[in-house]
């Protein structure tokens, strides 16, 4: 126990030692260097951001724009995974399921969310939908195999257990097939919010009045360079937290898999 | 009349047999197997490994169609698993999602049984094989000994009829299989069942067995029968243990080279 607080601790100081590294060295050239002119400083950036925070990019603060974004990635990541975990649940388990939708599947699986954009926008115009209909694209794609793979591997002699105790079909698929796949679904949801959150950005910088796509947008067309790289941090912040959440969500639905984390 | 009643509340098989088509071609495994089971009998079927003992289970189980011949339970042919025939697995087979609590009230939760109801139920099972204080712990936590006496609770917990325990015992370390076989002893004398117990090892066959069915090896046909009648808990040591042993250790060395 205490060897490992300690390596906690060692570890906790070795992050926060090279975010600082990062950022002097990143002040160092643009102080020093031809890249002060292509990049502002990062106190420049820190500073900006902060006053984006307080204060308003567009039409709201920072953060607003950041939970706009965080909005419709819920939404389009719920809609998205509860479709591609029950498809994958069910092409795992049911032969005919696999023999209908994986051909499909398989085709639509590798085209890019950007592909979708315009597409979407014919479809759907410019609110809200076509900007969830791309999220939830990003996240069926890649909860779908996940699940498929964890109904295929259960244990056959855990369904037979389940069997000889009484259960019929559809207690085998909700209370072995499910529950079994948890930990393989969750690598898909691993992937599936990364890939959410990113394709968010790409969504809005097609069309928006907000949201962090929306700031990267809006900064390339006033030529602010503040603005880009303060969205940049954003992003990567939220998707950082979201990944971070969702291992936390994991860690507790799969504390029974010792593989699970 | 007796006879028939005796019959009729067990296992029968008649020339059963079983023959796997591989790639590789056809594989025979159980060869024209006959047997049945007496009321609370603890019948062992004793062979060498892969001598398709499993795979009998597996077809009295329910699990496999037999390919020819008949299996019969209760008087009717076994066509899928079913409640009424417990079994409890060589590699456990547990839910790992399930604490022990949740195995071992499984059965009785997915027929509906309401919750006060089945958790005393499963209470008493989890008591009687020792488990007490682990009701809330995930199989991973469970040593192999302790694992198996939860697959052991849960089957009986949903009182079948015939109990089908595939070398339960088989991959654990010698000193905990001695404490097993006593356990499972002990449990049987509360609960009397017909079971059908599967071994590899002889000193646990001659142990826990009314009667012992000999095994050849594949495909799996019976070479010999011994009804064992000596008083429980049984001596290991004692003169006809050991004679026993001795035989059928024998007969087994002449059909076999291991
Ligand atoms: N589904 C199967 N398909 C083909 N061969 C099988 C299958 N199941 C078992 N076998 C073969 O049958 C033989 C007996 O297996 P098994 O019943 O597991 O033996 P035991 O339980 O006595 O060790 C083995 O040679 C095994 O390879
Ligand atoms: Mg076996």
């Amino acid at each position: 126990m205490k060897e490992e607080s300690k390596e906690n601790l060692v570890c906790g100081l070795c992050a926060i030692t090279s975010v600082f590294a990062f950022l002097l060295v990143w002040y160092l050239g643009c102080t020093f260097t031809a890249l002060g002119k292509l990049l502002p400083d990062p106190i420049t950036v820190l500073i900006g951001m902060w006053g984006y925070i307080v204060g308003t990019v567009g039409k709201c603060s920072l953060l607003m724009h950041a939970l706009h974004s965080l909005q419709r990635v819920l939404i389009g990541f719920l809609i998205g995974s509860a479709l591609g975990i029950s498809l994958g649940l069910l092409m795992g388990r049911y032969r005919l399921a696999r023999a209908i939708f994986n051909p499909i599947f398989r085709v639509i699986r590798p085209i890019p969310p950007i592909a979708w954009i315009p597409i979407s926008i014919i479809w759907f115009g410019l609110g809200e939908t076509p900007k969830i209909f791309l999220i939830a694209l990003a996240a069926f794609a890649n909860t779908t195999l996940n699940a498929m793979t964890g109904a295929e591997s259960v244990d056959k002699t855990v369904i037979n257990a389940a069997k000889m105790l009484g259960a019929n079909e559809f207690q085998i698929f909700t209370t072995v097939v499910i529950p079994s796949a948890v930990p393989s679904i969750f690598a898909g949801l691993q992937v599936g919010i990364s890939c959410a959150w990113a394709s968010v950005v790409a969504a809005e910088m097609v069309k928006a009045s907000n949201g962090l796509g929306w700031i990267i947008q809006a900064g390339m067309d006033n030529n602010n360079m503040t603005q880009i790289i303060s969205g940049i941090i954003m992003i990567g912040l939220g998707g950082f937290i979201l990944t971070y959440i969702m291992r936390t969500i994991e860690g507790v639905a799969c504390r029974w898999n010792r593989s699970g984390r | 009349m007796e006879q028939e009643r005796k019959m009729k509340a067990g296992i029968e098989c008649i020339n059963a047999g079983k023959v796997f088509v591989t790639p590789e071609g056809e594989h025979e495994v159980v060869r024209n197997l006959s047997f049945a089971t007496k009321e609370n009998e603890f019948l062992v079927l004793f062979g060498p490994g892969q001598c398709g003992k499993t795979t009998i289970i597996n077809m009295i189980a329910g699990f496999e169609d037999v390919t020819s011949g008949r299996i019969l339970a209760d008087g009717k042919k076994v066509e899928k698993p079913e409640p009424s025939r417990g079994v409890v697995f060589q590699n456990i087979a547990l839910f790992p999602w399930m604490t022990t609590m949740g195995n071992v009230e499984y059965g009785l939760k997915i027929r509906g049984v309401k919750k006060e109801q089945r958790r005393a139920e499963a209470q008493k099972y989890i008591d009687l094989v020792g488990l007490s204080g682990f009701e809330n712990s995930f199989p991973v936590q469970l040593s192999g000994g302790m694992k198996q006496r939860v697959g052991i609770a849960r089957a009986y917990c949903n009182e079948p009829e015939v109990m089908l325990m595939d070398e339960p015992f088989g991959a654990l370390d010698a000193q905990t299989r001695y404490l097993m076989q006593e356990e499972l002893q002990r449990i049987w004398s509360a609960e009397k069942r017909t079971v059908i117990f599967v071994t590899n090892n002889i000193e646990e066959a001659l142990y826990l067995a009314d009667r012992i069915i000999v095994l050849t090896n594949c495909p799996a046909t019976i070479k010999k029968e011994y009804v064992i009648d000596l008083p429980r808990p049984r001596n290991l040591v004692s003169e006809e243990f050991l004679a026993l042993r001795r035989e059928i250790t024998g007969i087994l060395d002449s059909s076999q080279e291991d």
